[in-house]
């Protein structure tokens, strides 16, 4: 009886101990998530700050409508789009060819060495970078100091709007690949050596163990990174954009963050800048959906 | 440079997440909103010493907070900050009051700011505006005192004076439904965007410009001597730049702007960004005329001959100024006072650099000028600040005890010092200038009348002059000297204003009118995307990405998405002023 009732209340005091814990991220969640929630809001208002939401004029779809209208809408989102998924596509592949290039090295001291200077860049803020891109890509930066050596045209990167998307996928690529790479390296290590092995003893090369082996053993966290990397499709990087472009390339460089930024924030825009933000968490959240409904159908794994 | 974006972009993260708070700052601030009355002067009497007296000490030390409006280089001292320095100490000991930077920034980042504060509701106690469309909107948010009475209570004659030789142009700037509701910057006429070409440059190859020398210079002179200057590379610095342009190639604001196309514009008598009275007696947006195209042709093929900065667009106001300093550049367009805050950074780094300054004539000989908006800069204090007299007070200390006492060496010896060291005038705690409608060419004669000793020092005007004749003194004693005080006065005195007052006398001026400086309701909503456009055609064409014609296709684009409803309003907000 006293033995049980000490099981019983240890139970329970642990299981309290861990519902606790929770509570600082579910107040985060509260506070930081879902109380701006409210804002949304002011989409629907001719926003005026000193009067706040529950005073400002009710407008309905206006902004939305506007939304519309703008000759440049268009362009930022498939400016956006083209930004956002040719940075999930080329990222997640260069983080996997990285981490099963880098788990082939077996000398200890030289794959630590290479794992630390490729996560490197991911801790620095592209306010730093942006300065360093910046100095590289100009007119007489190294880049084209190279291009020149070899006898070809100089191009002005950040100033040309066929070279500022490369640009700007490209660096964003260099920057996470490493350190994106780390769920892939733990993907890889829980693999069953016992499979190599015995692919070993069929004969099978290194390029045939990688593709029938590695590669689905790592396709549940594939898919999965795959699916919670579509909830950002829209935001294709708001400070390394807004750190590196100028006029020259809105065209080609605005995305759906930074005009919002600019137009909604900056113009003081307050409803229309929300207007399209909502219209943003719309999108993301139908993506994402989909996205776990194909990969159910398909693969028969999801994540909720 | 980059090292002040980091600490901006902190400042920046900080405003965004006040920002995304702002369902909770909103919510408090509707409820507070309603509630504060602003104190009456007898209120504001319990603090001070001497209620109502415009100099009166408070008690007990009070703090303000402000936003301010830095420079590039505003010369302070070593150990002092915009925060703490000579004329922040000078508030605290006259008044007792404790000055702290709630936001410091330049140039497009501080209207980031600004906006930001706005929409956070964390304004400043004080901070200027740089727009009637930004006082407009503060004074329907109901966020800003009305300054009305404090103004006539506190105000010095003095002060009162300077703002009345606009003949009520100033104040009535400031005023929304009849009440004052902040201090405006008064804005002279000061004239035409300049060139400024490094003198020295000219000498060494040996070019003439300006050979009759009156001062005014045409396109093809300043074409001809950027690609000397491309060619034989006077600076030696191995990567010589065309001329260099800020992205936004206009303003609205001749005195405030540098590194503008105005220049070119005015030859072909463009008025980019300016509501002017077409022939017909309609309103006209400047950026829109047959004039403008003429001038971004010009532009366009300046750009196409390499005579432009091949990386015009995605240079910063910064970058600009630092291509001047490296000797990759010497032609420079911008107002008469460039010299004491941006190319007085060239002579620091090259002993031997000398500017001189030119306007660009039309083919008839005249140099084209818009007057300048009434004002567009106001200061403006925060609805519910306990003290919004203060601001008034800052005003007298500033811009009349400090500007006309005759004995600052004794009475305020450590601003005194500042202003004889040069130390930029944005370190005030306002970043304005309050000065009588005539006294850009008032100080330049007392100027001219100091150096050459017709009038003693305590006959000049202002403490200004009275150190500007002191350090051009000290320049053409030696013209070699290391003093680069002594040469951006020089330079942006005699060079600057010198011209503007011989030009002036010589009637060689053609001045436009602007026919309407304010917003109407619809920019609200489609301003921010005509700019856009406007900026992003520009660049287009002038960089050649799109030819010349599409100007037109950008005029009707810019007529459709809304230029036609703002002219329209524009036309009938005078119709019902008649």
């Amino acid at each position: 009886m006293k033995q049980g009732n000490d099981r019983a209340k240890g139970r329970l005091g642990t299981g309290a101990m861990y519902h606790l814990m929770m509570l600082p991220g579910i107040l985060f969640l509260l506070v930081f998530s879902y109380v701006p929630m409210v804002g949304v809001i002011t989409a629907f208002q001719d926003y005026i700050p000193a009067k706040g939401m529950f005073g400002s004029k009710f407008v309905g779809l206006k902004h939305f409508i506007y939304m519309f209208k703008l000759p440049d809408i268009a362009q930022v989102f498939s400016n956006t789009l083209v930004i956002a998924i040719a940075k999930i596509l080329l990222g997640t592949m260069m983080a996997i060819i990285f981490s099963i290039l880098l788990n082939e090295i077996r000398i200890k001291f030289v794959k630590k060495s290479v794992q630390t200077i490729v996560y490197l860049p991911h801790f620095l803020s592209w306010v730093v970078l942006a300065s360093v891109v910046v100095n590289m890509f100009s007119l007489d930066g190294i880049v084209n100091q190279i291009l020149a050596f070899f006898g070809l045209e100089n191009i002005n990167f950040l100033g040309s709007n066929t070279w500022f998307q490369p640009l700007i996928i490209g660096t964003d690529v260099w920057k996470e690949f490493g350190y994106s790479s780390i769920v892939y390296l733990a993907a890889i290590t829980s693999i069953d050596p016992g499979l190599y092995e015995a692919a070993g003893m069929d004969g099978a090369s290194w390029w045939r163990k990688v593709w029938h082996i590695t590669l689905p053993g790592m396709l549940p966290i594939i898919l999965l990174m795959g699916v919670m990397s579509l909830t950002n499709i829209l935001s294709a990087g708001f400070d390394q954009i807004y750190n590196l472009y100028n006029p020259v390339v809105y065209e080609s460089g605005d995305i759906l963050d930074t005009y919002v930024y600019r137009i909604g924030l900056v113009g003081r825009q307050y409803s229309f800048g929300t207007a399209v933000g909502l219209f943003k968490s719309v999108i993301g959240i139908v993506l994402l959906l989909s996205a776990n409904h194909l990969a159910k159908k398909y693969t028969d794994r999801k994540i909720f | 440079m980059r090292t002040k974006w980091f600490i901006k972009s902190k400042l920046l993260t900080r405003r965004l997440a006040a920002l995304s708070m702002s369902a909770l700052v909103i919510s408090t601030l509707a409820a507070c909103g309603g509630s504060s009355n602003p104190p009456t002067a007898e209120e504001a009497g319990k603090y001070e010493a001497t209620p109502g007296d415009p100099f009166s000490a408070y008690k007990d030390e009070i703090t303000v907070t402000m936003g301010r409006v830095t420079t590039a280089n505003p010369k302070l001292p070593a150990g002092d900050t915009y925060e703490n320095n000579a004329y922040t100490r000078l508030v605290k000991e006259t008044f007792n009051a404790k000055i702290k930077d709630q936001f410091e920034a330049n140039g497009e980042d501080y209207s980031r700011q600004v906006s930001l504060a706005i929409a956070s509701g964390e304004l400043p106690d004080m901070m200027r505006v740089d727009s009637k469309d930004e006082l407009k909107e503060l004074v329907d948010n109901d966020l800003i005192e009305d300054m009305t009475e404090i103004y006539k209570q506190y105000a010095t004659d003095n002060i009162k004076n300077i703002y009345d030789s606009y003949e009520g142009r100033a104040l009535d700037s400031a005023t929304i439904d009849g009440r004052l509701m902040g201090l405006p910057a008064t804005s002279l006429d000061s004239a035409p965007t300049m060139v400024w070409v490094r003198q020295d440059w000219l000498d060494l190859l040996g070019i003439q410009l300006d050979a009759d020398g009156d001062g005014a210079i045409k396109l093809d002179d300043v074409e001809k001597t950027a690609e000397e200057f491309l060619k034989r590379d006077p600076g030696q610095s191995g990567k010589p730049v065309g001329i260099p342009f800020v992205n936004t190639l206009n303003t609205s604001d001749y005195n405030a702007s540098a590194y503008t196309m105005l220049g070119v514009a005015s030859t072909k008598g463009a008025f980019p960004q300016y509501w002017m009275k077409g022939k017909d007696g309609s309103i006209v947006y400047g950026s829109t005329t047959k004039e403008t195209k003429q001038m971004l042709g010009v532009m366009a093929d300046w750009f196409k001959r390499g005579l432009i900065d091949p990386q015009f667009g995605t240079r910063t106001f910064d970058d600009i100024t630092a291509l001047y300093t490296n000797g990759q550049s010497g032609i420079a367009f911008g107002p008469w006072h460039i010299p004491d805050w941006g190319l007085s950074s060239v002579k620091q780094m090259d002993k031997n650099a000398k500017f001189t300054a030119y306007t660009l004539e039309d083919a008839d000989g005249k140099v084209n000028v818009a007057h300048a908006n009434p004002a567009n800069q106001f200061i403006v204090v925060r609805k519910g600040y306990e003290h919004p007299e203060l601001a008034v007070k800052i005003v007298n200390l500033f811009y009349d005890k400090l500007a006309n006492d005759k004995n600052v060496e004794t009475s305020m010896p450590e601003a005194a010092k500042y202003q004889e060291n040069g130390v930029d005038g944005s370190t005030r705690p306002f970043n304005i200038e309050v000065n009588s409608a005539t006294s850009l060419l008032d100080d330049y004669s007392d100027i001219v009348r100091g150096i050459k000793g017709e009038i003693s020092l305590d006959q000049v005007r202002t403490t200004e002059s009275k150190n500007n004749i002191k350090s051009i003194q000290t320049y053409l004693s030696d013209m070699d000297t290391d003093n680069v005080t002594s040469w951006a006065k020089y330079h942006s005195r005699i060079n600057g204003v010198g011209l503007i007052d011989k030009l002036t006398r010589e009637n060689k001026f053609v001045w436009m009118t602007p026919a309407f400086s304010g917003t109407t309701p619809s920019m609200k909503q489609t301003w921010a995307n005509l700019t856009k456009m406007e900026q992003e055609s520009f660049i287009k064409i002038v960089t050649g990405a799109e030819s010349l014609d599409y100007f037109d296709t950008f005029v009707s684009n810019w007529k459709k998405q809304g230029g036609d409803q703002v002219i329209q309003e524009i036309e009938d907000e005078a119709a019902s002023e008649k």
